[in-house]
């Protein structure tokens, strides 16, 4: 935080974002943070493209078993029902 | 056979565990495929946080499997099934690696923004100076961009390249968090992170595929 | 009680992007909350708390239920808007912000060498309206006398809204 604990700067909403986004700030910090994105436009915006790149991570879809792997894994499997 | 979700609330979630380990106890094999296929990119991605390249981690994955069945009577549900299983592949990880593995290198995790700033500093004004602090240059307000570029399938490419770019901890985290829904609470027990590191970890990795998807955007 | 909310033009939480239904003639249904520091609650403002957050259109809301006084708003579990402050308009909030931007140059003139840097960001921020302008203002008054004076000149913000808009202080 800057010296005075009355406001905070654009370098300092660059990193507070991610804990804003968890409800990770204290009260009086997450005050200064809305302050701040409430009359700083380009803090506004960069705490959208933020909303926008968790979102995009979102769509990245969870990698495919290749298929050599999920045949030894089904085979392994197998092995381990029969020695039940 | 759906897959199981990420994204459920807790309950529905475990009450969806607790149906997938009944079957997989009851031998059924269906079950575990949709196990394996669920936790894949999960697991992949918590074995490259400890082993150096795709390929052993693919071997770790396999093994830990192995390691799960062989569990499977013993595992008492103490821990989420999703937990149990990762634990397993951390242990796998460690144990198969010996010189190659290592543990998740935080011994020089400084405090947020002071080596590996969100944003360069020259984009703001100096210290010193008249609000200093304070952006020099607005960055894009990418909410006036057209849709189809924030969804299309370049800018997913250029998603995924980030984070496979990312330091071995970072992709570990936000593949956890991001993609596969995993919890915080999931996060640190798995990779034995504190909640404050694992935010650490989370905001650098975000930080970094902001900071690409606005070089892709601004060209 | 009676306390205040600034909203988007379309009725809509500037951070939550709620959406309140709007009082016409009466005042909208209440609104139910569970107050969690920092996560949920009705967010409203006293008079003193209006020009740090300076918005769009400002409503009066009525709190009820529980009410946590934070440092600078309140949190309540229940509210419900009970009318526009109509007098919040663009002329006014131009009028605001046109004080704001003179008292920054009056504050950095006040000083000698005058602060030219502080003073230069002013005219290029006006058009981004009065909350920004009575940040500039406050923190031009906190570079030459200190964070004393920081609320001192919110205060003053304070005191000039209340006038302008007919609210008691």
């Amino acid at each position: 935080m800057t010296e005075s604990h009355d406001h905070v700067t654009c370098q300092e909403v660059v990193e507070l974002v991610t804990d804003y986004f968890q409800g990770a700030l204290g009260p009086d910090e997450a005050d200064l943070f809305e302050q701040h994105i409430n009359f700083c436009e380009g803090c506004n915006w960069y705490v959208d493209q933020m909303r926008t790149t968790v979102a995009a991570v979102g769509r990245v879809r969870e990698e495919d078993v290749p298929p050599e792997m999920r045949d030894r894994l089904l085979a392994a499997f197998r092995d381990w029902k029969e020695r039940k | 056979m759906p897959q199981v979700q990420q994204d459920q609330t807790s309950s529905a979630a475990a009450a969806q565990e607790a149906e997938f380990l009944a079957r997989l106890r009851a031998s059924d094999e269906a079950a575990f495929e949709s196990l394996v296929e669920s936790y894949h990119g999960t697991m992949l991605a918590v074995a490259r946080n400890y082993v150096k390249t795709r390929d052993v981690a693919e071997e770790v994955v396999q093994e830990a499997w192995v390691g799960v069945l062989k569990g499977l009577d013993r595992f008492e549900g103490r821990s989420s099934l999703k937990t149990w299983v990762l634990r397993i592949l951390v242990n796998t990880a460690l144990t198969r690696g010996g010189r190659e593995a290592r543990s998740v290198p935080f011994s020089s995790l400084a405090p947020a923004g002071e080596d590996e700033p969100a944003v360069e500093p020259e984009r703001f004004r100096p210290p010193g100076e008249a609000f200093a602090g304070h952006w020099n240059a607005y960055p894009g307000n990418w909410s006036s961009l057209p849709e189809e570029g924030l969804l299309g399938r370049e800018t997913l490419d250029v998603v995924k390249a980030a984070i496979e770019m990312l330091p071995d901890a970072q992709r570990s985290v936000i593949t956890m968090r991001d993609i596969a829904g995993c919890s915080a609470e999931e996060v640190c027990e798995t990779l034995e992170l504190s909640e404050g590191n694992q935010r650490v970890l989370l905001h650098r990795a975000r930080s970094h595929v902001r900071a690409a998807l606005e070089r892709h955007l601004d060209d | 009680m009676i306390a205040y909310k600034f909203l988007r033009a379309d009725g809509t939480s500037p951070f939550t992007g709620f959406r309140w239904e709007l009082p016409s003639g009466a005042p909208g249904p209440w609104v139910d909350a569970q107050i969690e520091p920092c996560r949920s609650g009705i967010h409203a403002l006293r008079l003193s708390d209006l020009p740090l957050w300076a918005g769009k259109t400002l409503w009066e809301i009525e709190l009820d239920g529980d009410v946590v006084e934070q440092r600078s708003k309140l949190v309540a579990s229940r509210g419900r808007l009970v009318r526009r402050i109509d007098a919040w308009e663009n002329e006014v909030r131009d009028a605001y912000t046109r004080m704001c931007a003179d008292r920054g140059h009056e504050l950095a003139e006040s000083v000698s060498p005058p602060l030219e840097n502080w003073a230069a960001v002013i005219e290029p921020s006006v058009r981004e309206g009065p909350a920004l302008l009575g940040f500039v203002a406050a923190r031009i008054a906190e570079e030459i006398s200190g964070p004393e004076t920081y609320h001192a000149e919110r205060a003053r913000q304070t005191a000039w809204l209340a006038e302008r808009l007919g609210l008691e202080l």
